[in-house]
């Protein structure tokens, strides 16, 4: 049952009235000079906002209000939950708003048009309902001619691409630009400077341990185990996966109970796909090698027959299996081409 | 003694026979890999392929005409009108240097050949020339054996194939041969230490350069070969003939290349180069102290000079720290950026990150472009490991960097491709060897005398047997001591691997089980081959200039493009201007010989905005723009009738968003919309608009099947006429418009 628009807001400008009674005849530029001052005891210029003070910057306030908010809807109850990214998006978006803020200083124009808040469910669960969001990750541009239930929502395909695409939605919807997006080092500077002292200090003693070639690095074992992981990993297609952020599997569409692991259609694959058909790649040539280099040296024939006719046997179905694999994924019909009389 | 005598004349025979032999199946495989490659020739016709080909074929025509001081300061004004393009400062120029050598020589013995078919025919010719540099390449690395099969497989690799089909004249089909050919003098040098062919690197090494950017690879693989020898105590003086002379040579060579230039020793892609030569020098310097000091005093020495070296080193990689910080782009391009941080291009630059050859390929692109080398590199890996020579672990490295490389870009399967046939030929020649061996000595008839050869009475015999078949070539022996001084001289880390090849000489692997499995090796080179043939008929020889598509009733063959190029060669005037969008400035300079706006080189991105704004403008202002470019004629692809899905329609959307990059008032959204009624056939959507008049524009021609239109501008109209056409009658208005036809068909 939704009540009818007029009655909440009714009630909340009562209560608004009722416990600030000194704030409800402050002018528009008060509440600016309160986010503000706001924002700066925040440490990334988020600002948390709750039901009372969401409706004293928003709907207390006649439109055109003189800001934007943009606005995060926050659960910390859901945080476990990795599927929905809130933490990584609340990074992300507090990455943004200081971002904002440092590209643009107090004296600037657009630094007082555009604000970002966050509100949480456990705090405020009345503005989750007057927005009627019931689903997470939601964040929601409020522009100053919207009301609360005509603010726009960002979509899925705005923050996929985390900060950046934030950044053009708010742009394009406020046309005041955010600026370039300042992320923090993966390090900081004090950190660097340890791992860099740390390296110096390293190095004389690595040198005078290459120079007695006692490193793991004289070892051939760890070359060899080296080369042929980087390998796998190559023609498994990992770098694929990571560039398009491919999940491992994905969820039947017919039936969601099963599981797809295998993708149709060449421009695409899936995470196990392609650790499965690399590991068949890899254990063949592994195979192979361990038959002319290990097996030689074995002195019963037994033994040598029976592992030797397993691994063929292994090498055999693995290669059929990408064969067919292959043939089913691309769609390809791979002919010969014999004489015609052949036929 | 007399009896071993007589063996050695029986081995120097079957050495001989065996060097013939060699000989003759390199001339085989030379011949396969040319004719692997005339598929197109024979599906299609002798003609040159898609897009860039043409520009190279159109330059070289300039180089054989004009020769070659006019080709070096050739300024084109057939393209980017009105900026024109510095052709000599911008192309590498080895490919097209190549074919008009290749056509004078051929001239000049009085074969008359056009340029057209030298230029069809230099890739299939050069890939001959790359799998006999394979043959040389894992020559050195494995032997005789090993080369034969790497040069046989990489003779009709698919990925290879794909960039050398006769007619696809693009700079990667010499391209791989100088790579594969520097990478064997590098080799040749390091395992000889000849200057002689460390001079010939360096040369090999300016052909690299001068025909391909991706000369890079080359000159960052052998420095990190370098580190990685220095840095597992494998420094020789035959290492530092390899590559001292190959940098100060190479570079300068290198910087000759009007296209390169000052690039070569200034920007981050070459710095690897230069810092190990530094390393180099620093390690050489060690050594030699070492030599000549006792090594007490040694001791001493090594304190003071590590300590003077690094000094130097830190000083120098401040330098270059301080250089390369001073760039924008840390003085990296874009393209090697994304090797390094395979993200960066998907976030940062969406031109790279958009293209379908940068793309990173899934694993069903390494199973269509190296097929079953996927399943024996790894055996091929191991067996460089054992025993780790410097060639081999050269080798090593260069699939492992290359197969990462590749796992970024698509487009980077080339360069494995040379490394992946070394390997699996290596791997290949090796199982052979093991099976057959196994056959052999266990045959039936034979069996007696192989148990006293398996024993441990003589097993001289196998050994002997062994060296014919890995070590035919003469050289061979002499490298052979020399690594054994070299090993003489080293840690104790080689002793065991030759040690155990010793006793895996006179072991076997049960003979029916060997007969199983050398069967299911020749099956998967037989299936091997059947895939090469079948993508170099199938996926790769398509000349995208003719295309084909079979029905029902038979062929189809649409040969549009080629019937619009023409009509405009001979109905238009030489000096009109030609718009198109930027796919097909090339294939218009080439064969309609008219001044085009923008082509594939696409280094003006103001420039191809301005047309792509035009494009998607309405007609006024499309005709404004275009007018203001002396723009006569527009040319445009539609597929909609034939169902050809590659039109313009299909790149309207780039044009909208290459156009709005520049020009804000072009915007994406205002083009997504979605009121129509008519039928495109490629898309299976009905279009918007259906029944216009163009009033700025006029169809002049369209081909056979509709796939390419060409417009004329109209002439600007006298504004007192259009007054007076208002006022006067529809009939008198046709004639003077049909007048006015008359008056402009000159053009």
């Amino acid at each position: 049952m939704a009540p009818s628009p007029s009655r909440p807001l009714l009630l909340l400008l009562f209560l608004v009235v009722a416990t600030l009674t000194a704030s409800s005849s402050d002018t528009n530029d008060e509440r600016v000079e309160e986010l503000l001052s706001l924002q700066s005891r925040s440490k990334s210029g988020i600002i948390r906002l709750n039901d009372q003070t969401l409706s004293r910057f928003l709907t207390s306030v006649a439109t055109p209000r003189p800001y934007s908010i943009v606005l995060f809807f926050d659960a910390a109850q859901l945080h476990d939950k990795s599927e929905l990214r809130l933490r990584e998006l609340h990074q992300e978006f507090s990455i943004i708003s200081s971002s904002f803020i440092t590209n643009h200083n107090v004296s600037h124009p657009s630094r007082s048009k555009l604000f970002f808040c966050d509100i949480e469910f456990k705090e405020s669960q009345f503005s989750f309902t007057q927005f009627g969001v019931n689903a997470l990750p939601h964040i929601r541009l409020i522009a100053p001619n919207h009301s609360l239930k005509d603010s726009q929502p960002m979509d899925q395909g705005d923050f996929s691409r985390l900060a950046e695409s934030m950044a053009e939605f708010v742009e394009s919807k406020t046309k005041i630009s955010v600026g370039p997006i300042h992320r923090p080092p993966l390090l900081s500077r004090n950190q660097l400077i340890l791992i860099v002292v740390a390296f110096l200090i390293w190095i004389p003693f690595f040198v005078k341990k290459l120079v007695s070639g006692q490193t793991l690095l004289h070892d051939p074992k760890v070359w060899l185990a080296g080369s042929v992981f980087v390998y796998f990993f190559s023609v498994s297609g990992a770098m694929h996966n990571i560039i398009r952020k491919m999940p491992m599997f994905l969820l039947d569409r017919n039936d969601p109970s099963k599981l797809v692991f295998f993708y149709q259609g060449s421009g695409m694959q899936l995470g196990t796909e392609g650790f499965a058909v690399g590991f068949l790649y890899t254990v063949v040539g592994l195979l192979l090698a361990f038959m002319t280099q290990g097996l030689v040296k074995v002195k019963n024939v037994t033994v040598q027959r029976v592992i030797m006719l397993l691994a063929l046997l292994v090498c055999f179905l693995a290669v059929k299996q990408v064969v067919f694999l292959d043939n089913w994924k691309t769609g390809y019909g791979i002919h010969g081409f014999w004489p015609s009389s052949w036929n | 003694m007399a009896a071993s005598d007589a063996h050695k004349g029986d081995v120097s025979m079957r050495n001989a026979f065996g060097s013939v032999l060699a000989f003759l199946i390199l001339l085989l495989i030379g011949v396969l890999a040319f004719s692997i490659r005339l598929f197109s020739v024979i599906k299609y016709e002798s003609v040159i392929h898609e897009f860039d080909p043409y520009f190279n074929y159109r330059v070289t025509q300039f180089l054989t005409k004009n020769g070659i001081y006019d080709f070096w300061n050739w300024f084109d004004d057939r393209t980017w009108y009105p900026l024109g393009r510095v052709i000599g400062g911008t192309v590498y120029p080895g490919l097209t240097l190549t074919a008009g050598t290749l056509y004078w020589l051929l001239n000049s013995l009085n074969i008359p050949l056009s340029v057209e078919t030298v230029c069809v025919f230099t890739a299939p010719i050069f890939s001959a020339f790359a799998s006999w540099a394979t043959y040389l390449l894992t020559k050195e690395v494995k032997g005789v054996g090993a080369g034969l099969t790497a040069a046989a497989l990489l003779a009709m690799v698919p990925s290879y194939i794909s960039r050398s089909v006769a007619g696809s004249y693009d700079n990667e089909a010499v391209a791989i041969f100088a790579l594969i050919f520097t990478f064997y003098l590098y080799l040749k040098t390091l395992n000889t230490g000849s200057l002689f062919y460390a001079t010939l690197n360096s040369l090999s090494y300016f052909y690299m350069v001068c025909s391909w950017g991706g000369y890079t690879f080359i000159i960052n693989l052998i420095p990190m070969h370098v580190l990685l020898c220095i840095v597992t105590g494998r420094y020789s003086s035959r290492l530092y003939i390899a590559y001292a002379p190959l940098v100060v040579l190479g570079t300068l060579l290198a910087a000759l290349v009007p296209v390169v230039g000052f690039n070569a020793v200034m920007t981050s892609e070459h710095f690897a180069s230069f810092l190990v030569f530094i390393i180099i020098h620093v390690v050489a310097l060690v050594y030699y102290i070492k030599g000549i000091l006792s090594p007490k005093m040694f001791k001493v020495a090594l304190a003071l000079v590590v300590s003077v070296g690094l000094a130097v080193c830190f000083a120098m990689v401040a330098v270059l720290i301080a250089l390369v910080a001073s760039s924008p782009t840390k003085g990296w391009s874009g393209r090697s950026l994304s090797l390094l941080d395979p993200t960066y291009a998907s976030k940062y630059i969406p031109i790279i990150a958009s293209v379908s050859e940068h793309q990173p390929p899934t694993w069903p692109s390494y199973f269509m472009d190296i097929n079953v080398l996927a399943f024996l590199i790894p055996a091929g890996i191991i067996a460089c490991f054992s025993p780790l020579s410097d060639a081999s672990s050269f080798v090593v490295l260069y699939i492992v960097l290359s197969v990462y490389f590749s796992g970024v870009m698509v487009r980077l399967m080339l360069v494995l491709a040379p490394a992946a046939c070394i390997l699996s030929g290596i791997a290949l020649s090796q199982a052979f060897d093991v099976f057959t061996r196994s056959i052999k000595f266990q045959l039936p008839s034979l069996s007696d005398h192989s148990h006293i050869d398996a024993g441990d009475a003589s097993s001289e015999n196998v050994v002997l047997d062994d060296t014919i078949k890995t070590d035919k070539s003469e050289d061979t022996p002499k490298e052979r001591t020399t690594k054994r001084s070299k090993k003489k001289e080293k840690e104790p880390v080689e002793k065991p691997p030759s040690k155990s090849q010793l006793k895996k000489r006179l072991s076997v692997l049960p003979f029916e089980a060997s007969i199983v499995a050398v069967f299911l090796l020749v099956l998967l080179v037989a299936f091997y081959v059947v895939h090469c043939v079948w993508a170099a008929a199938e996926a790769y020889s398509a000349p995208s200039i003719v295309l084909t598509s079979h029905s029902n009733d038979g062929l189809h063959v649409f040969d549009d493009f080629r019937e619009a190029y023409a009509w405009l060669s001979h109905n238009t005037d030489v000096d009109d201007k030609v718009a198109s969008w930027w796919d097909y400035g090339y294939q218009t300079t080439a064969m309609a010989n008219r001044t085009v706006i923008v082509d594939n080189n696409t280094w003006n991105n103001t420039h191809i905005a301005t047309v792509g704004t035009a494009m998607s403008s309405p007609e006024k202002a499309a005709w404004e723009i275009f007018h203001s470019l002396d723009v006569k004629y527009v040319l445009v692809v539609f597929g909609g009738l034939v169902g050809y899905p590659s039109d313009d329609i299909n790149k309207f959307l780039w044009m909208v968003r290459i156009g709005g990059g520049v020009f804000p008032h072009i915007k994406e959204p205002d083009y997504l919309r979605d009121d129509g009624k008519a039928f495109d056939r490629v898309r299976r959507t009905e279009i918007g608009k259906k029944y216009f008049k163009l009033t700025h524009f006029e169809e002049v021609f369209t081909t056979h099947h509709w796939m390419v239109r060409i417009y004329k501008l109209k002439p600007p109209k006298n504004r007192i006429r259009g007054k007076n056409k208002r006022s006067k009658s529809k009939t008198s208005s046709t004639t003077t418009s049909k007048r006015k036809g008359t008056r402009r068909n000159p053009f």
